[in-house]
């Protein structure tokens, strides 16, 4: 009988059949093996001796849940290796791994759910801030005007002249001068809406003349105001007078005076 | 006594619808090993069950010894009764017998899981001093259902093993339930491979010589 190496089958047959061969000596074997019909037998043989040896132990009573544990396993037909101790079946940490994704994937979905709405309401929030801010800073901004208006109007050397006109309502425009700067401030009130394209267009009346000042339309209110409007710093500045004119303003009147009063040093 | 080996192919799974077969070989309790590894190849599940009930325990046995703990060990007897089912269409009747065959499955499935574990957990080599006492096997007992086989094979395999020299039941246990090869043995008793080796020779001829009447092969 041909055998590898220098041991005979039957040492090897044994040693095969118990596992105790290295993987290349093993693969050797085979190769012998597959040629001898003989070494097969002894093969078998040892197989069912080493079989044997499961009994060497005591005999133990298997949990009576184990049998449909087995079959369950079977009928669900799964290809898995057995996992290390102190873990779990690769079936059931796939499942567990599953249902760990799951409540995290629920987690995430309820944290981002949460967050979104955090987001959304803090945008919200964000968003009514963000007005408020902006209607607070208007409310600065007109009261800072008026607070500007009310310096101005108050400052030493202005004076107020009034502008006044036929009509029901009686519409009337103040003018604030000061003549420290050749400025005026004008505010207009009960004024009727102007025609498209049109605005009401101030006058100084300079040496018997009209000299073309600012423009502007009256707010829904009836109300206008202009500040820093320049005053002819020359010239016997005696009145002021406001007409309808194109909204570009026009270099003499076109149209009737509206309202008119005089500016007499006082 | 050599054993004779009847040629039988593997059963191709293609040829033999799983269901059809099963329903017309009757009941799988009385039907032997081979008869349920053709049931179980056909898909018949009862025939998985019945393996069980003859070789659960053994599997199981070999499992404990290997792995120590009795959810692992039964884990390895579910794959290997999982792997058996699949395999059925292709069990080689030349290799051995259905027991052995379904044994050895455990045996590997057992060391897998244990070379796949921390080596802290083993079964040392303390174990294999004390043949027959496996450890953390307090809370087994008898279980009356089993074969009287079992019983009577267990104790031919206790009393074999007693007639090997402790060196050669150290030796083929090592190998057996550690999955040591000859050399990893040599290695770890500090022994030359070849006395290792020739142990082994020797103490297997005799457990074979010894427990020859007693193989599975012969039914339960």
């Amino acid at each position: 009988m041909s055998h590898p190496g220098q041991e005979s089958p039957q040492d090897l047959a044994a040693a095969y059949a118990l596992g105790a061969l290295t993987s290349e000596e093993a693969r050797g074997f085979e190769a012998f093996l597959a040629g001898s019909v003989e070494a097969q037998r002894e093969v078998a043989e040892y197989r069912e001796v080493a079989a044997l040896l499961a009994l060497a132990g005591p005999e133990g009573r298997l949990e009576p849940g184990l049998r449909d544990r087995v079959l369950q396993r079977v009928r669900a037909g799964e290809a898995r290796s057995v996992t290390p101790a102190g873990g779990v079946p690769r079936s059931r940490s796939t499942t567990t791994l599953w249902l760990a994704l799951a409540a995290a994937l629920l987690a995430a979905v309820g944290l981002s759910t949460g967050l979104l709405s955090l987001r959304g309401r803090v945008a919200g929030l964000e968003r009514t801030l963000a007005a408020r801010e902006q209607a607070l800073d208007q409310r600065q901004r007109e009261l800072e005007a008026r607070e500007a208006t009310l310096n101005a109007i108050l400052e030493p050397g202005v004076q107020l002249f009034q502008l006044t006109a036929t009509g029901d309502p009686e519409p009337g425009i103040q003018l604030f001068w000061d003549r420290d700067r050749n400025q005026a401030i004008i505010h207009g009130f009960r004024l009727k809406a102007v025609p498209a394209g049109h605005a009401y267009q101030l006058w100084f009346i300079r040496d018997g003349k009209p000299v073309p000042s600012v423009t502007f339309k009256p707010e829904p209110t009836g109300h206008a105001k202009v500040e820093r409007v320049e005053v002819p710093a020359t010239g016997d500045i005696s009145a002021a007078a406001v007409t309808i004119e194109p909204e570009s303003g026009s270099p003499q009147p076109t149209s009737p005076i509206l309202l008119v009063g005089a500016l007499k040093k006082s | 006594m050599m054993q004779t080996v009847p040629f039988d192919p593997p059963l191709p799974r293609s040829l033999s619808p799983r269901g059809c077969m099963a329903a017309a070989l009757g009941s799988p309790q009385n039907a032997d090993d081979r008869d349920l590894i053709v049931r179980s190849a056909s898909g018949d599940e009862r025939a998985v069950g019945a393996l069980y009930d003859r070789y659960g325990s053994v599997v199981y046995a070999v499992a404990y010894r290997i792995v120590g703990q009795r959810a692992d060990a039964e884990e390895v007897v579910i794959e290997t009764f999982a792997q058996a089912w699949r395999e059925a269409p292709r069990f080689d009747v030349a290799r051995g017998s259905v027991a052995g065959w379904l044994t050895m499955i455990g045996r590997s499935r057992a060391l897998d899981l244990v070379r796949a574990r921390s080596r802290r957990d083993r079964i040392t080599a303390a174990a294999a001093e004390q043949p027959g006492g496996a450890p953390g096997m307090g809370d087994w007992r008898p279980d009356p259902s089993h074969s009287v086989d079992h019983t009577e094979r267990r104790v031919q395999v206790q009393r074999a093993l007693q007639g090997l020299s402790p060196s050669q039941r150290q030796a083929i246990e090592l190998a057996f339930f550690e999955g040591l090869s000859q050399s990893e043995i040599a290695e770890r008793l500090q022994e030359p491979l070849g006395t290792v080796k020739t142990r082994i020779r020797l103490g297997m001829q005799k457990l074979r010589e010894s427990l020859r009447p007693f193989y599975f092969e012969r039914g339960t």
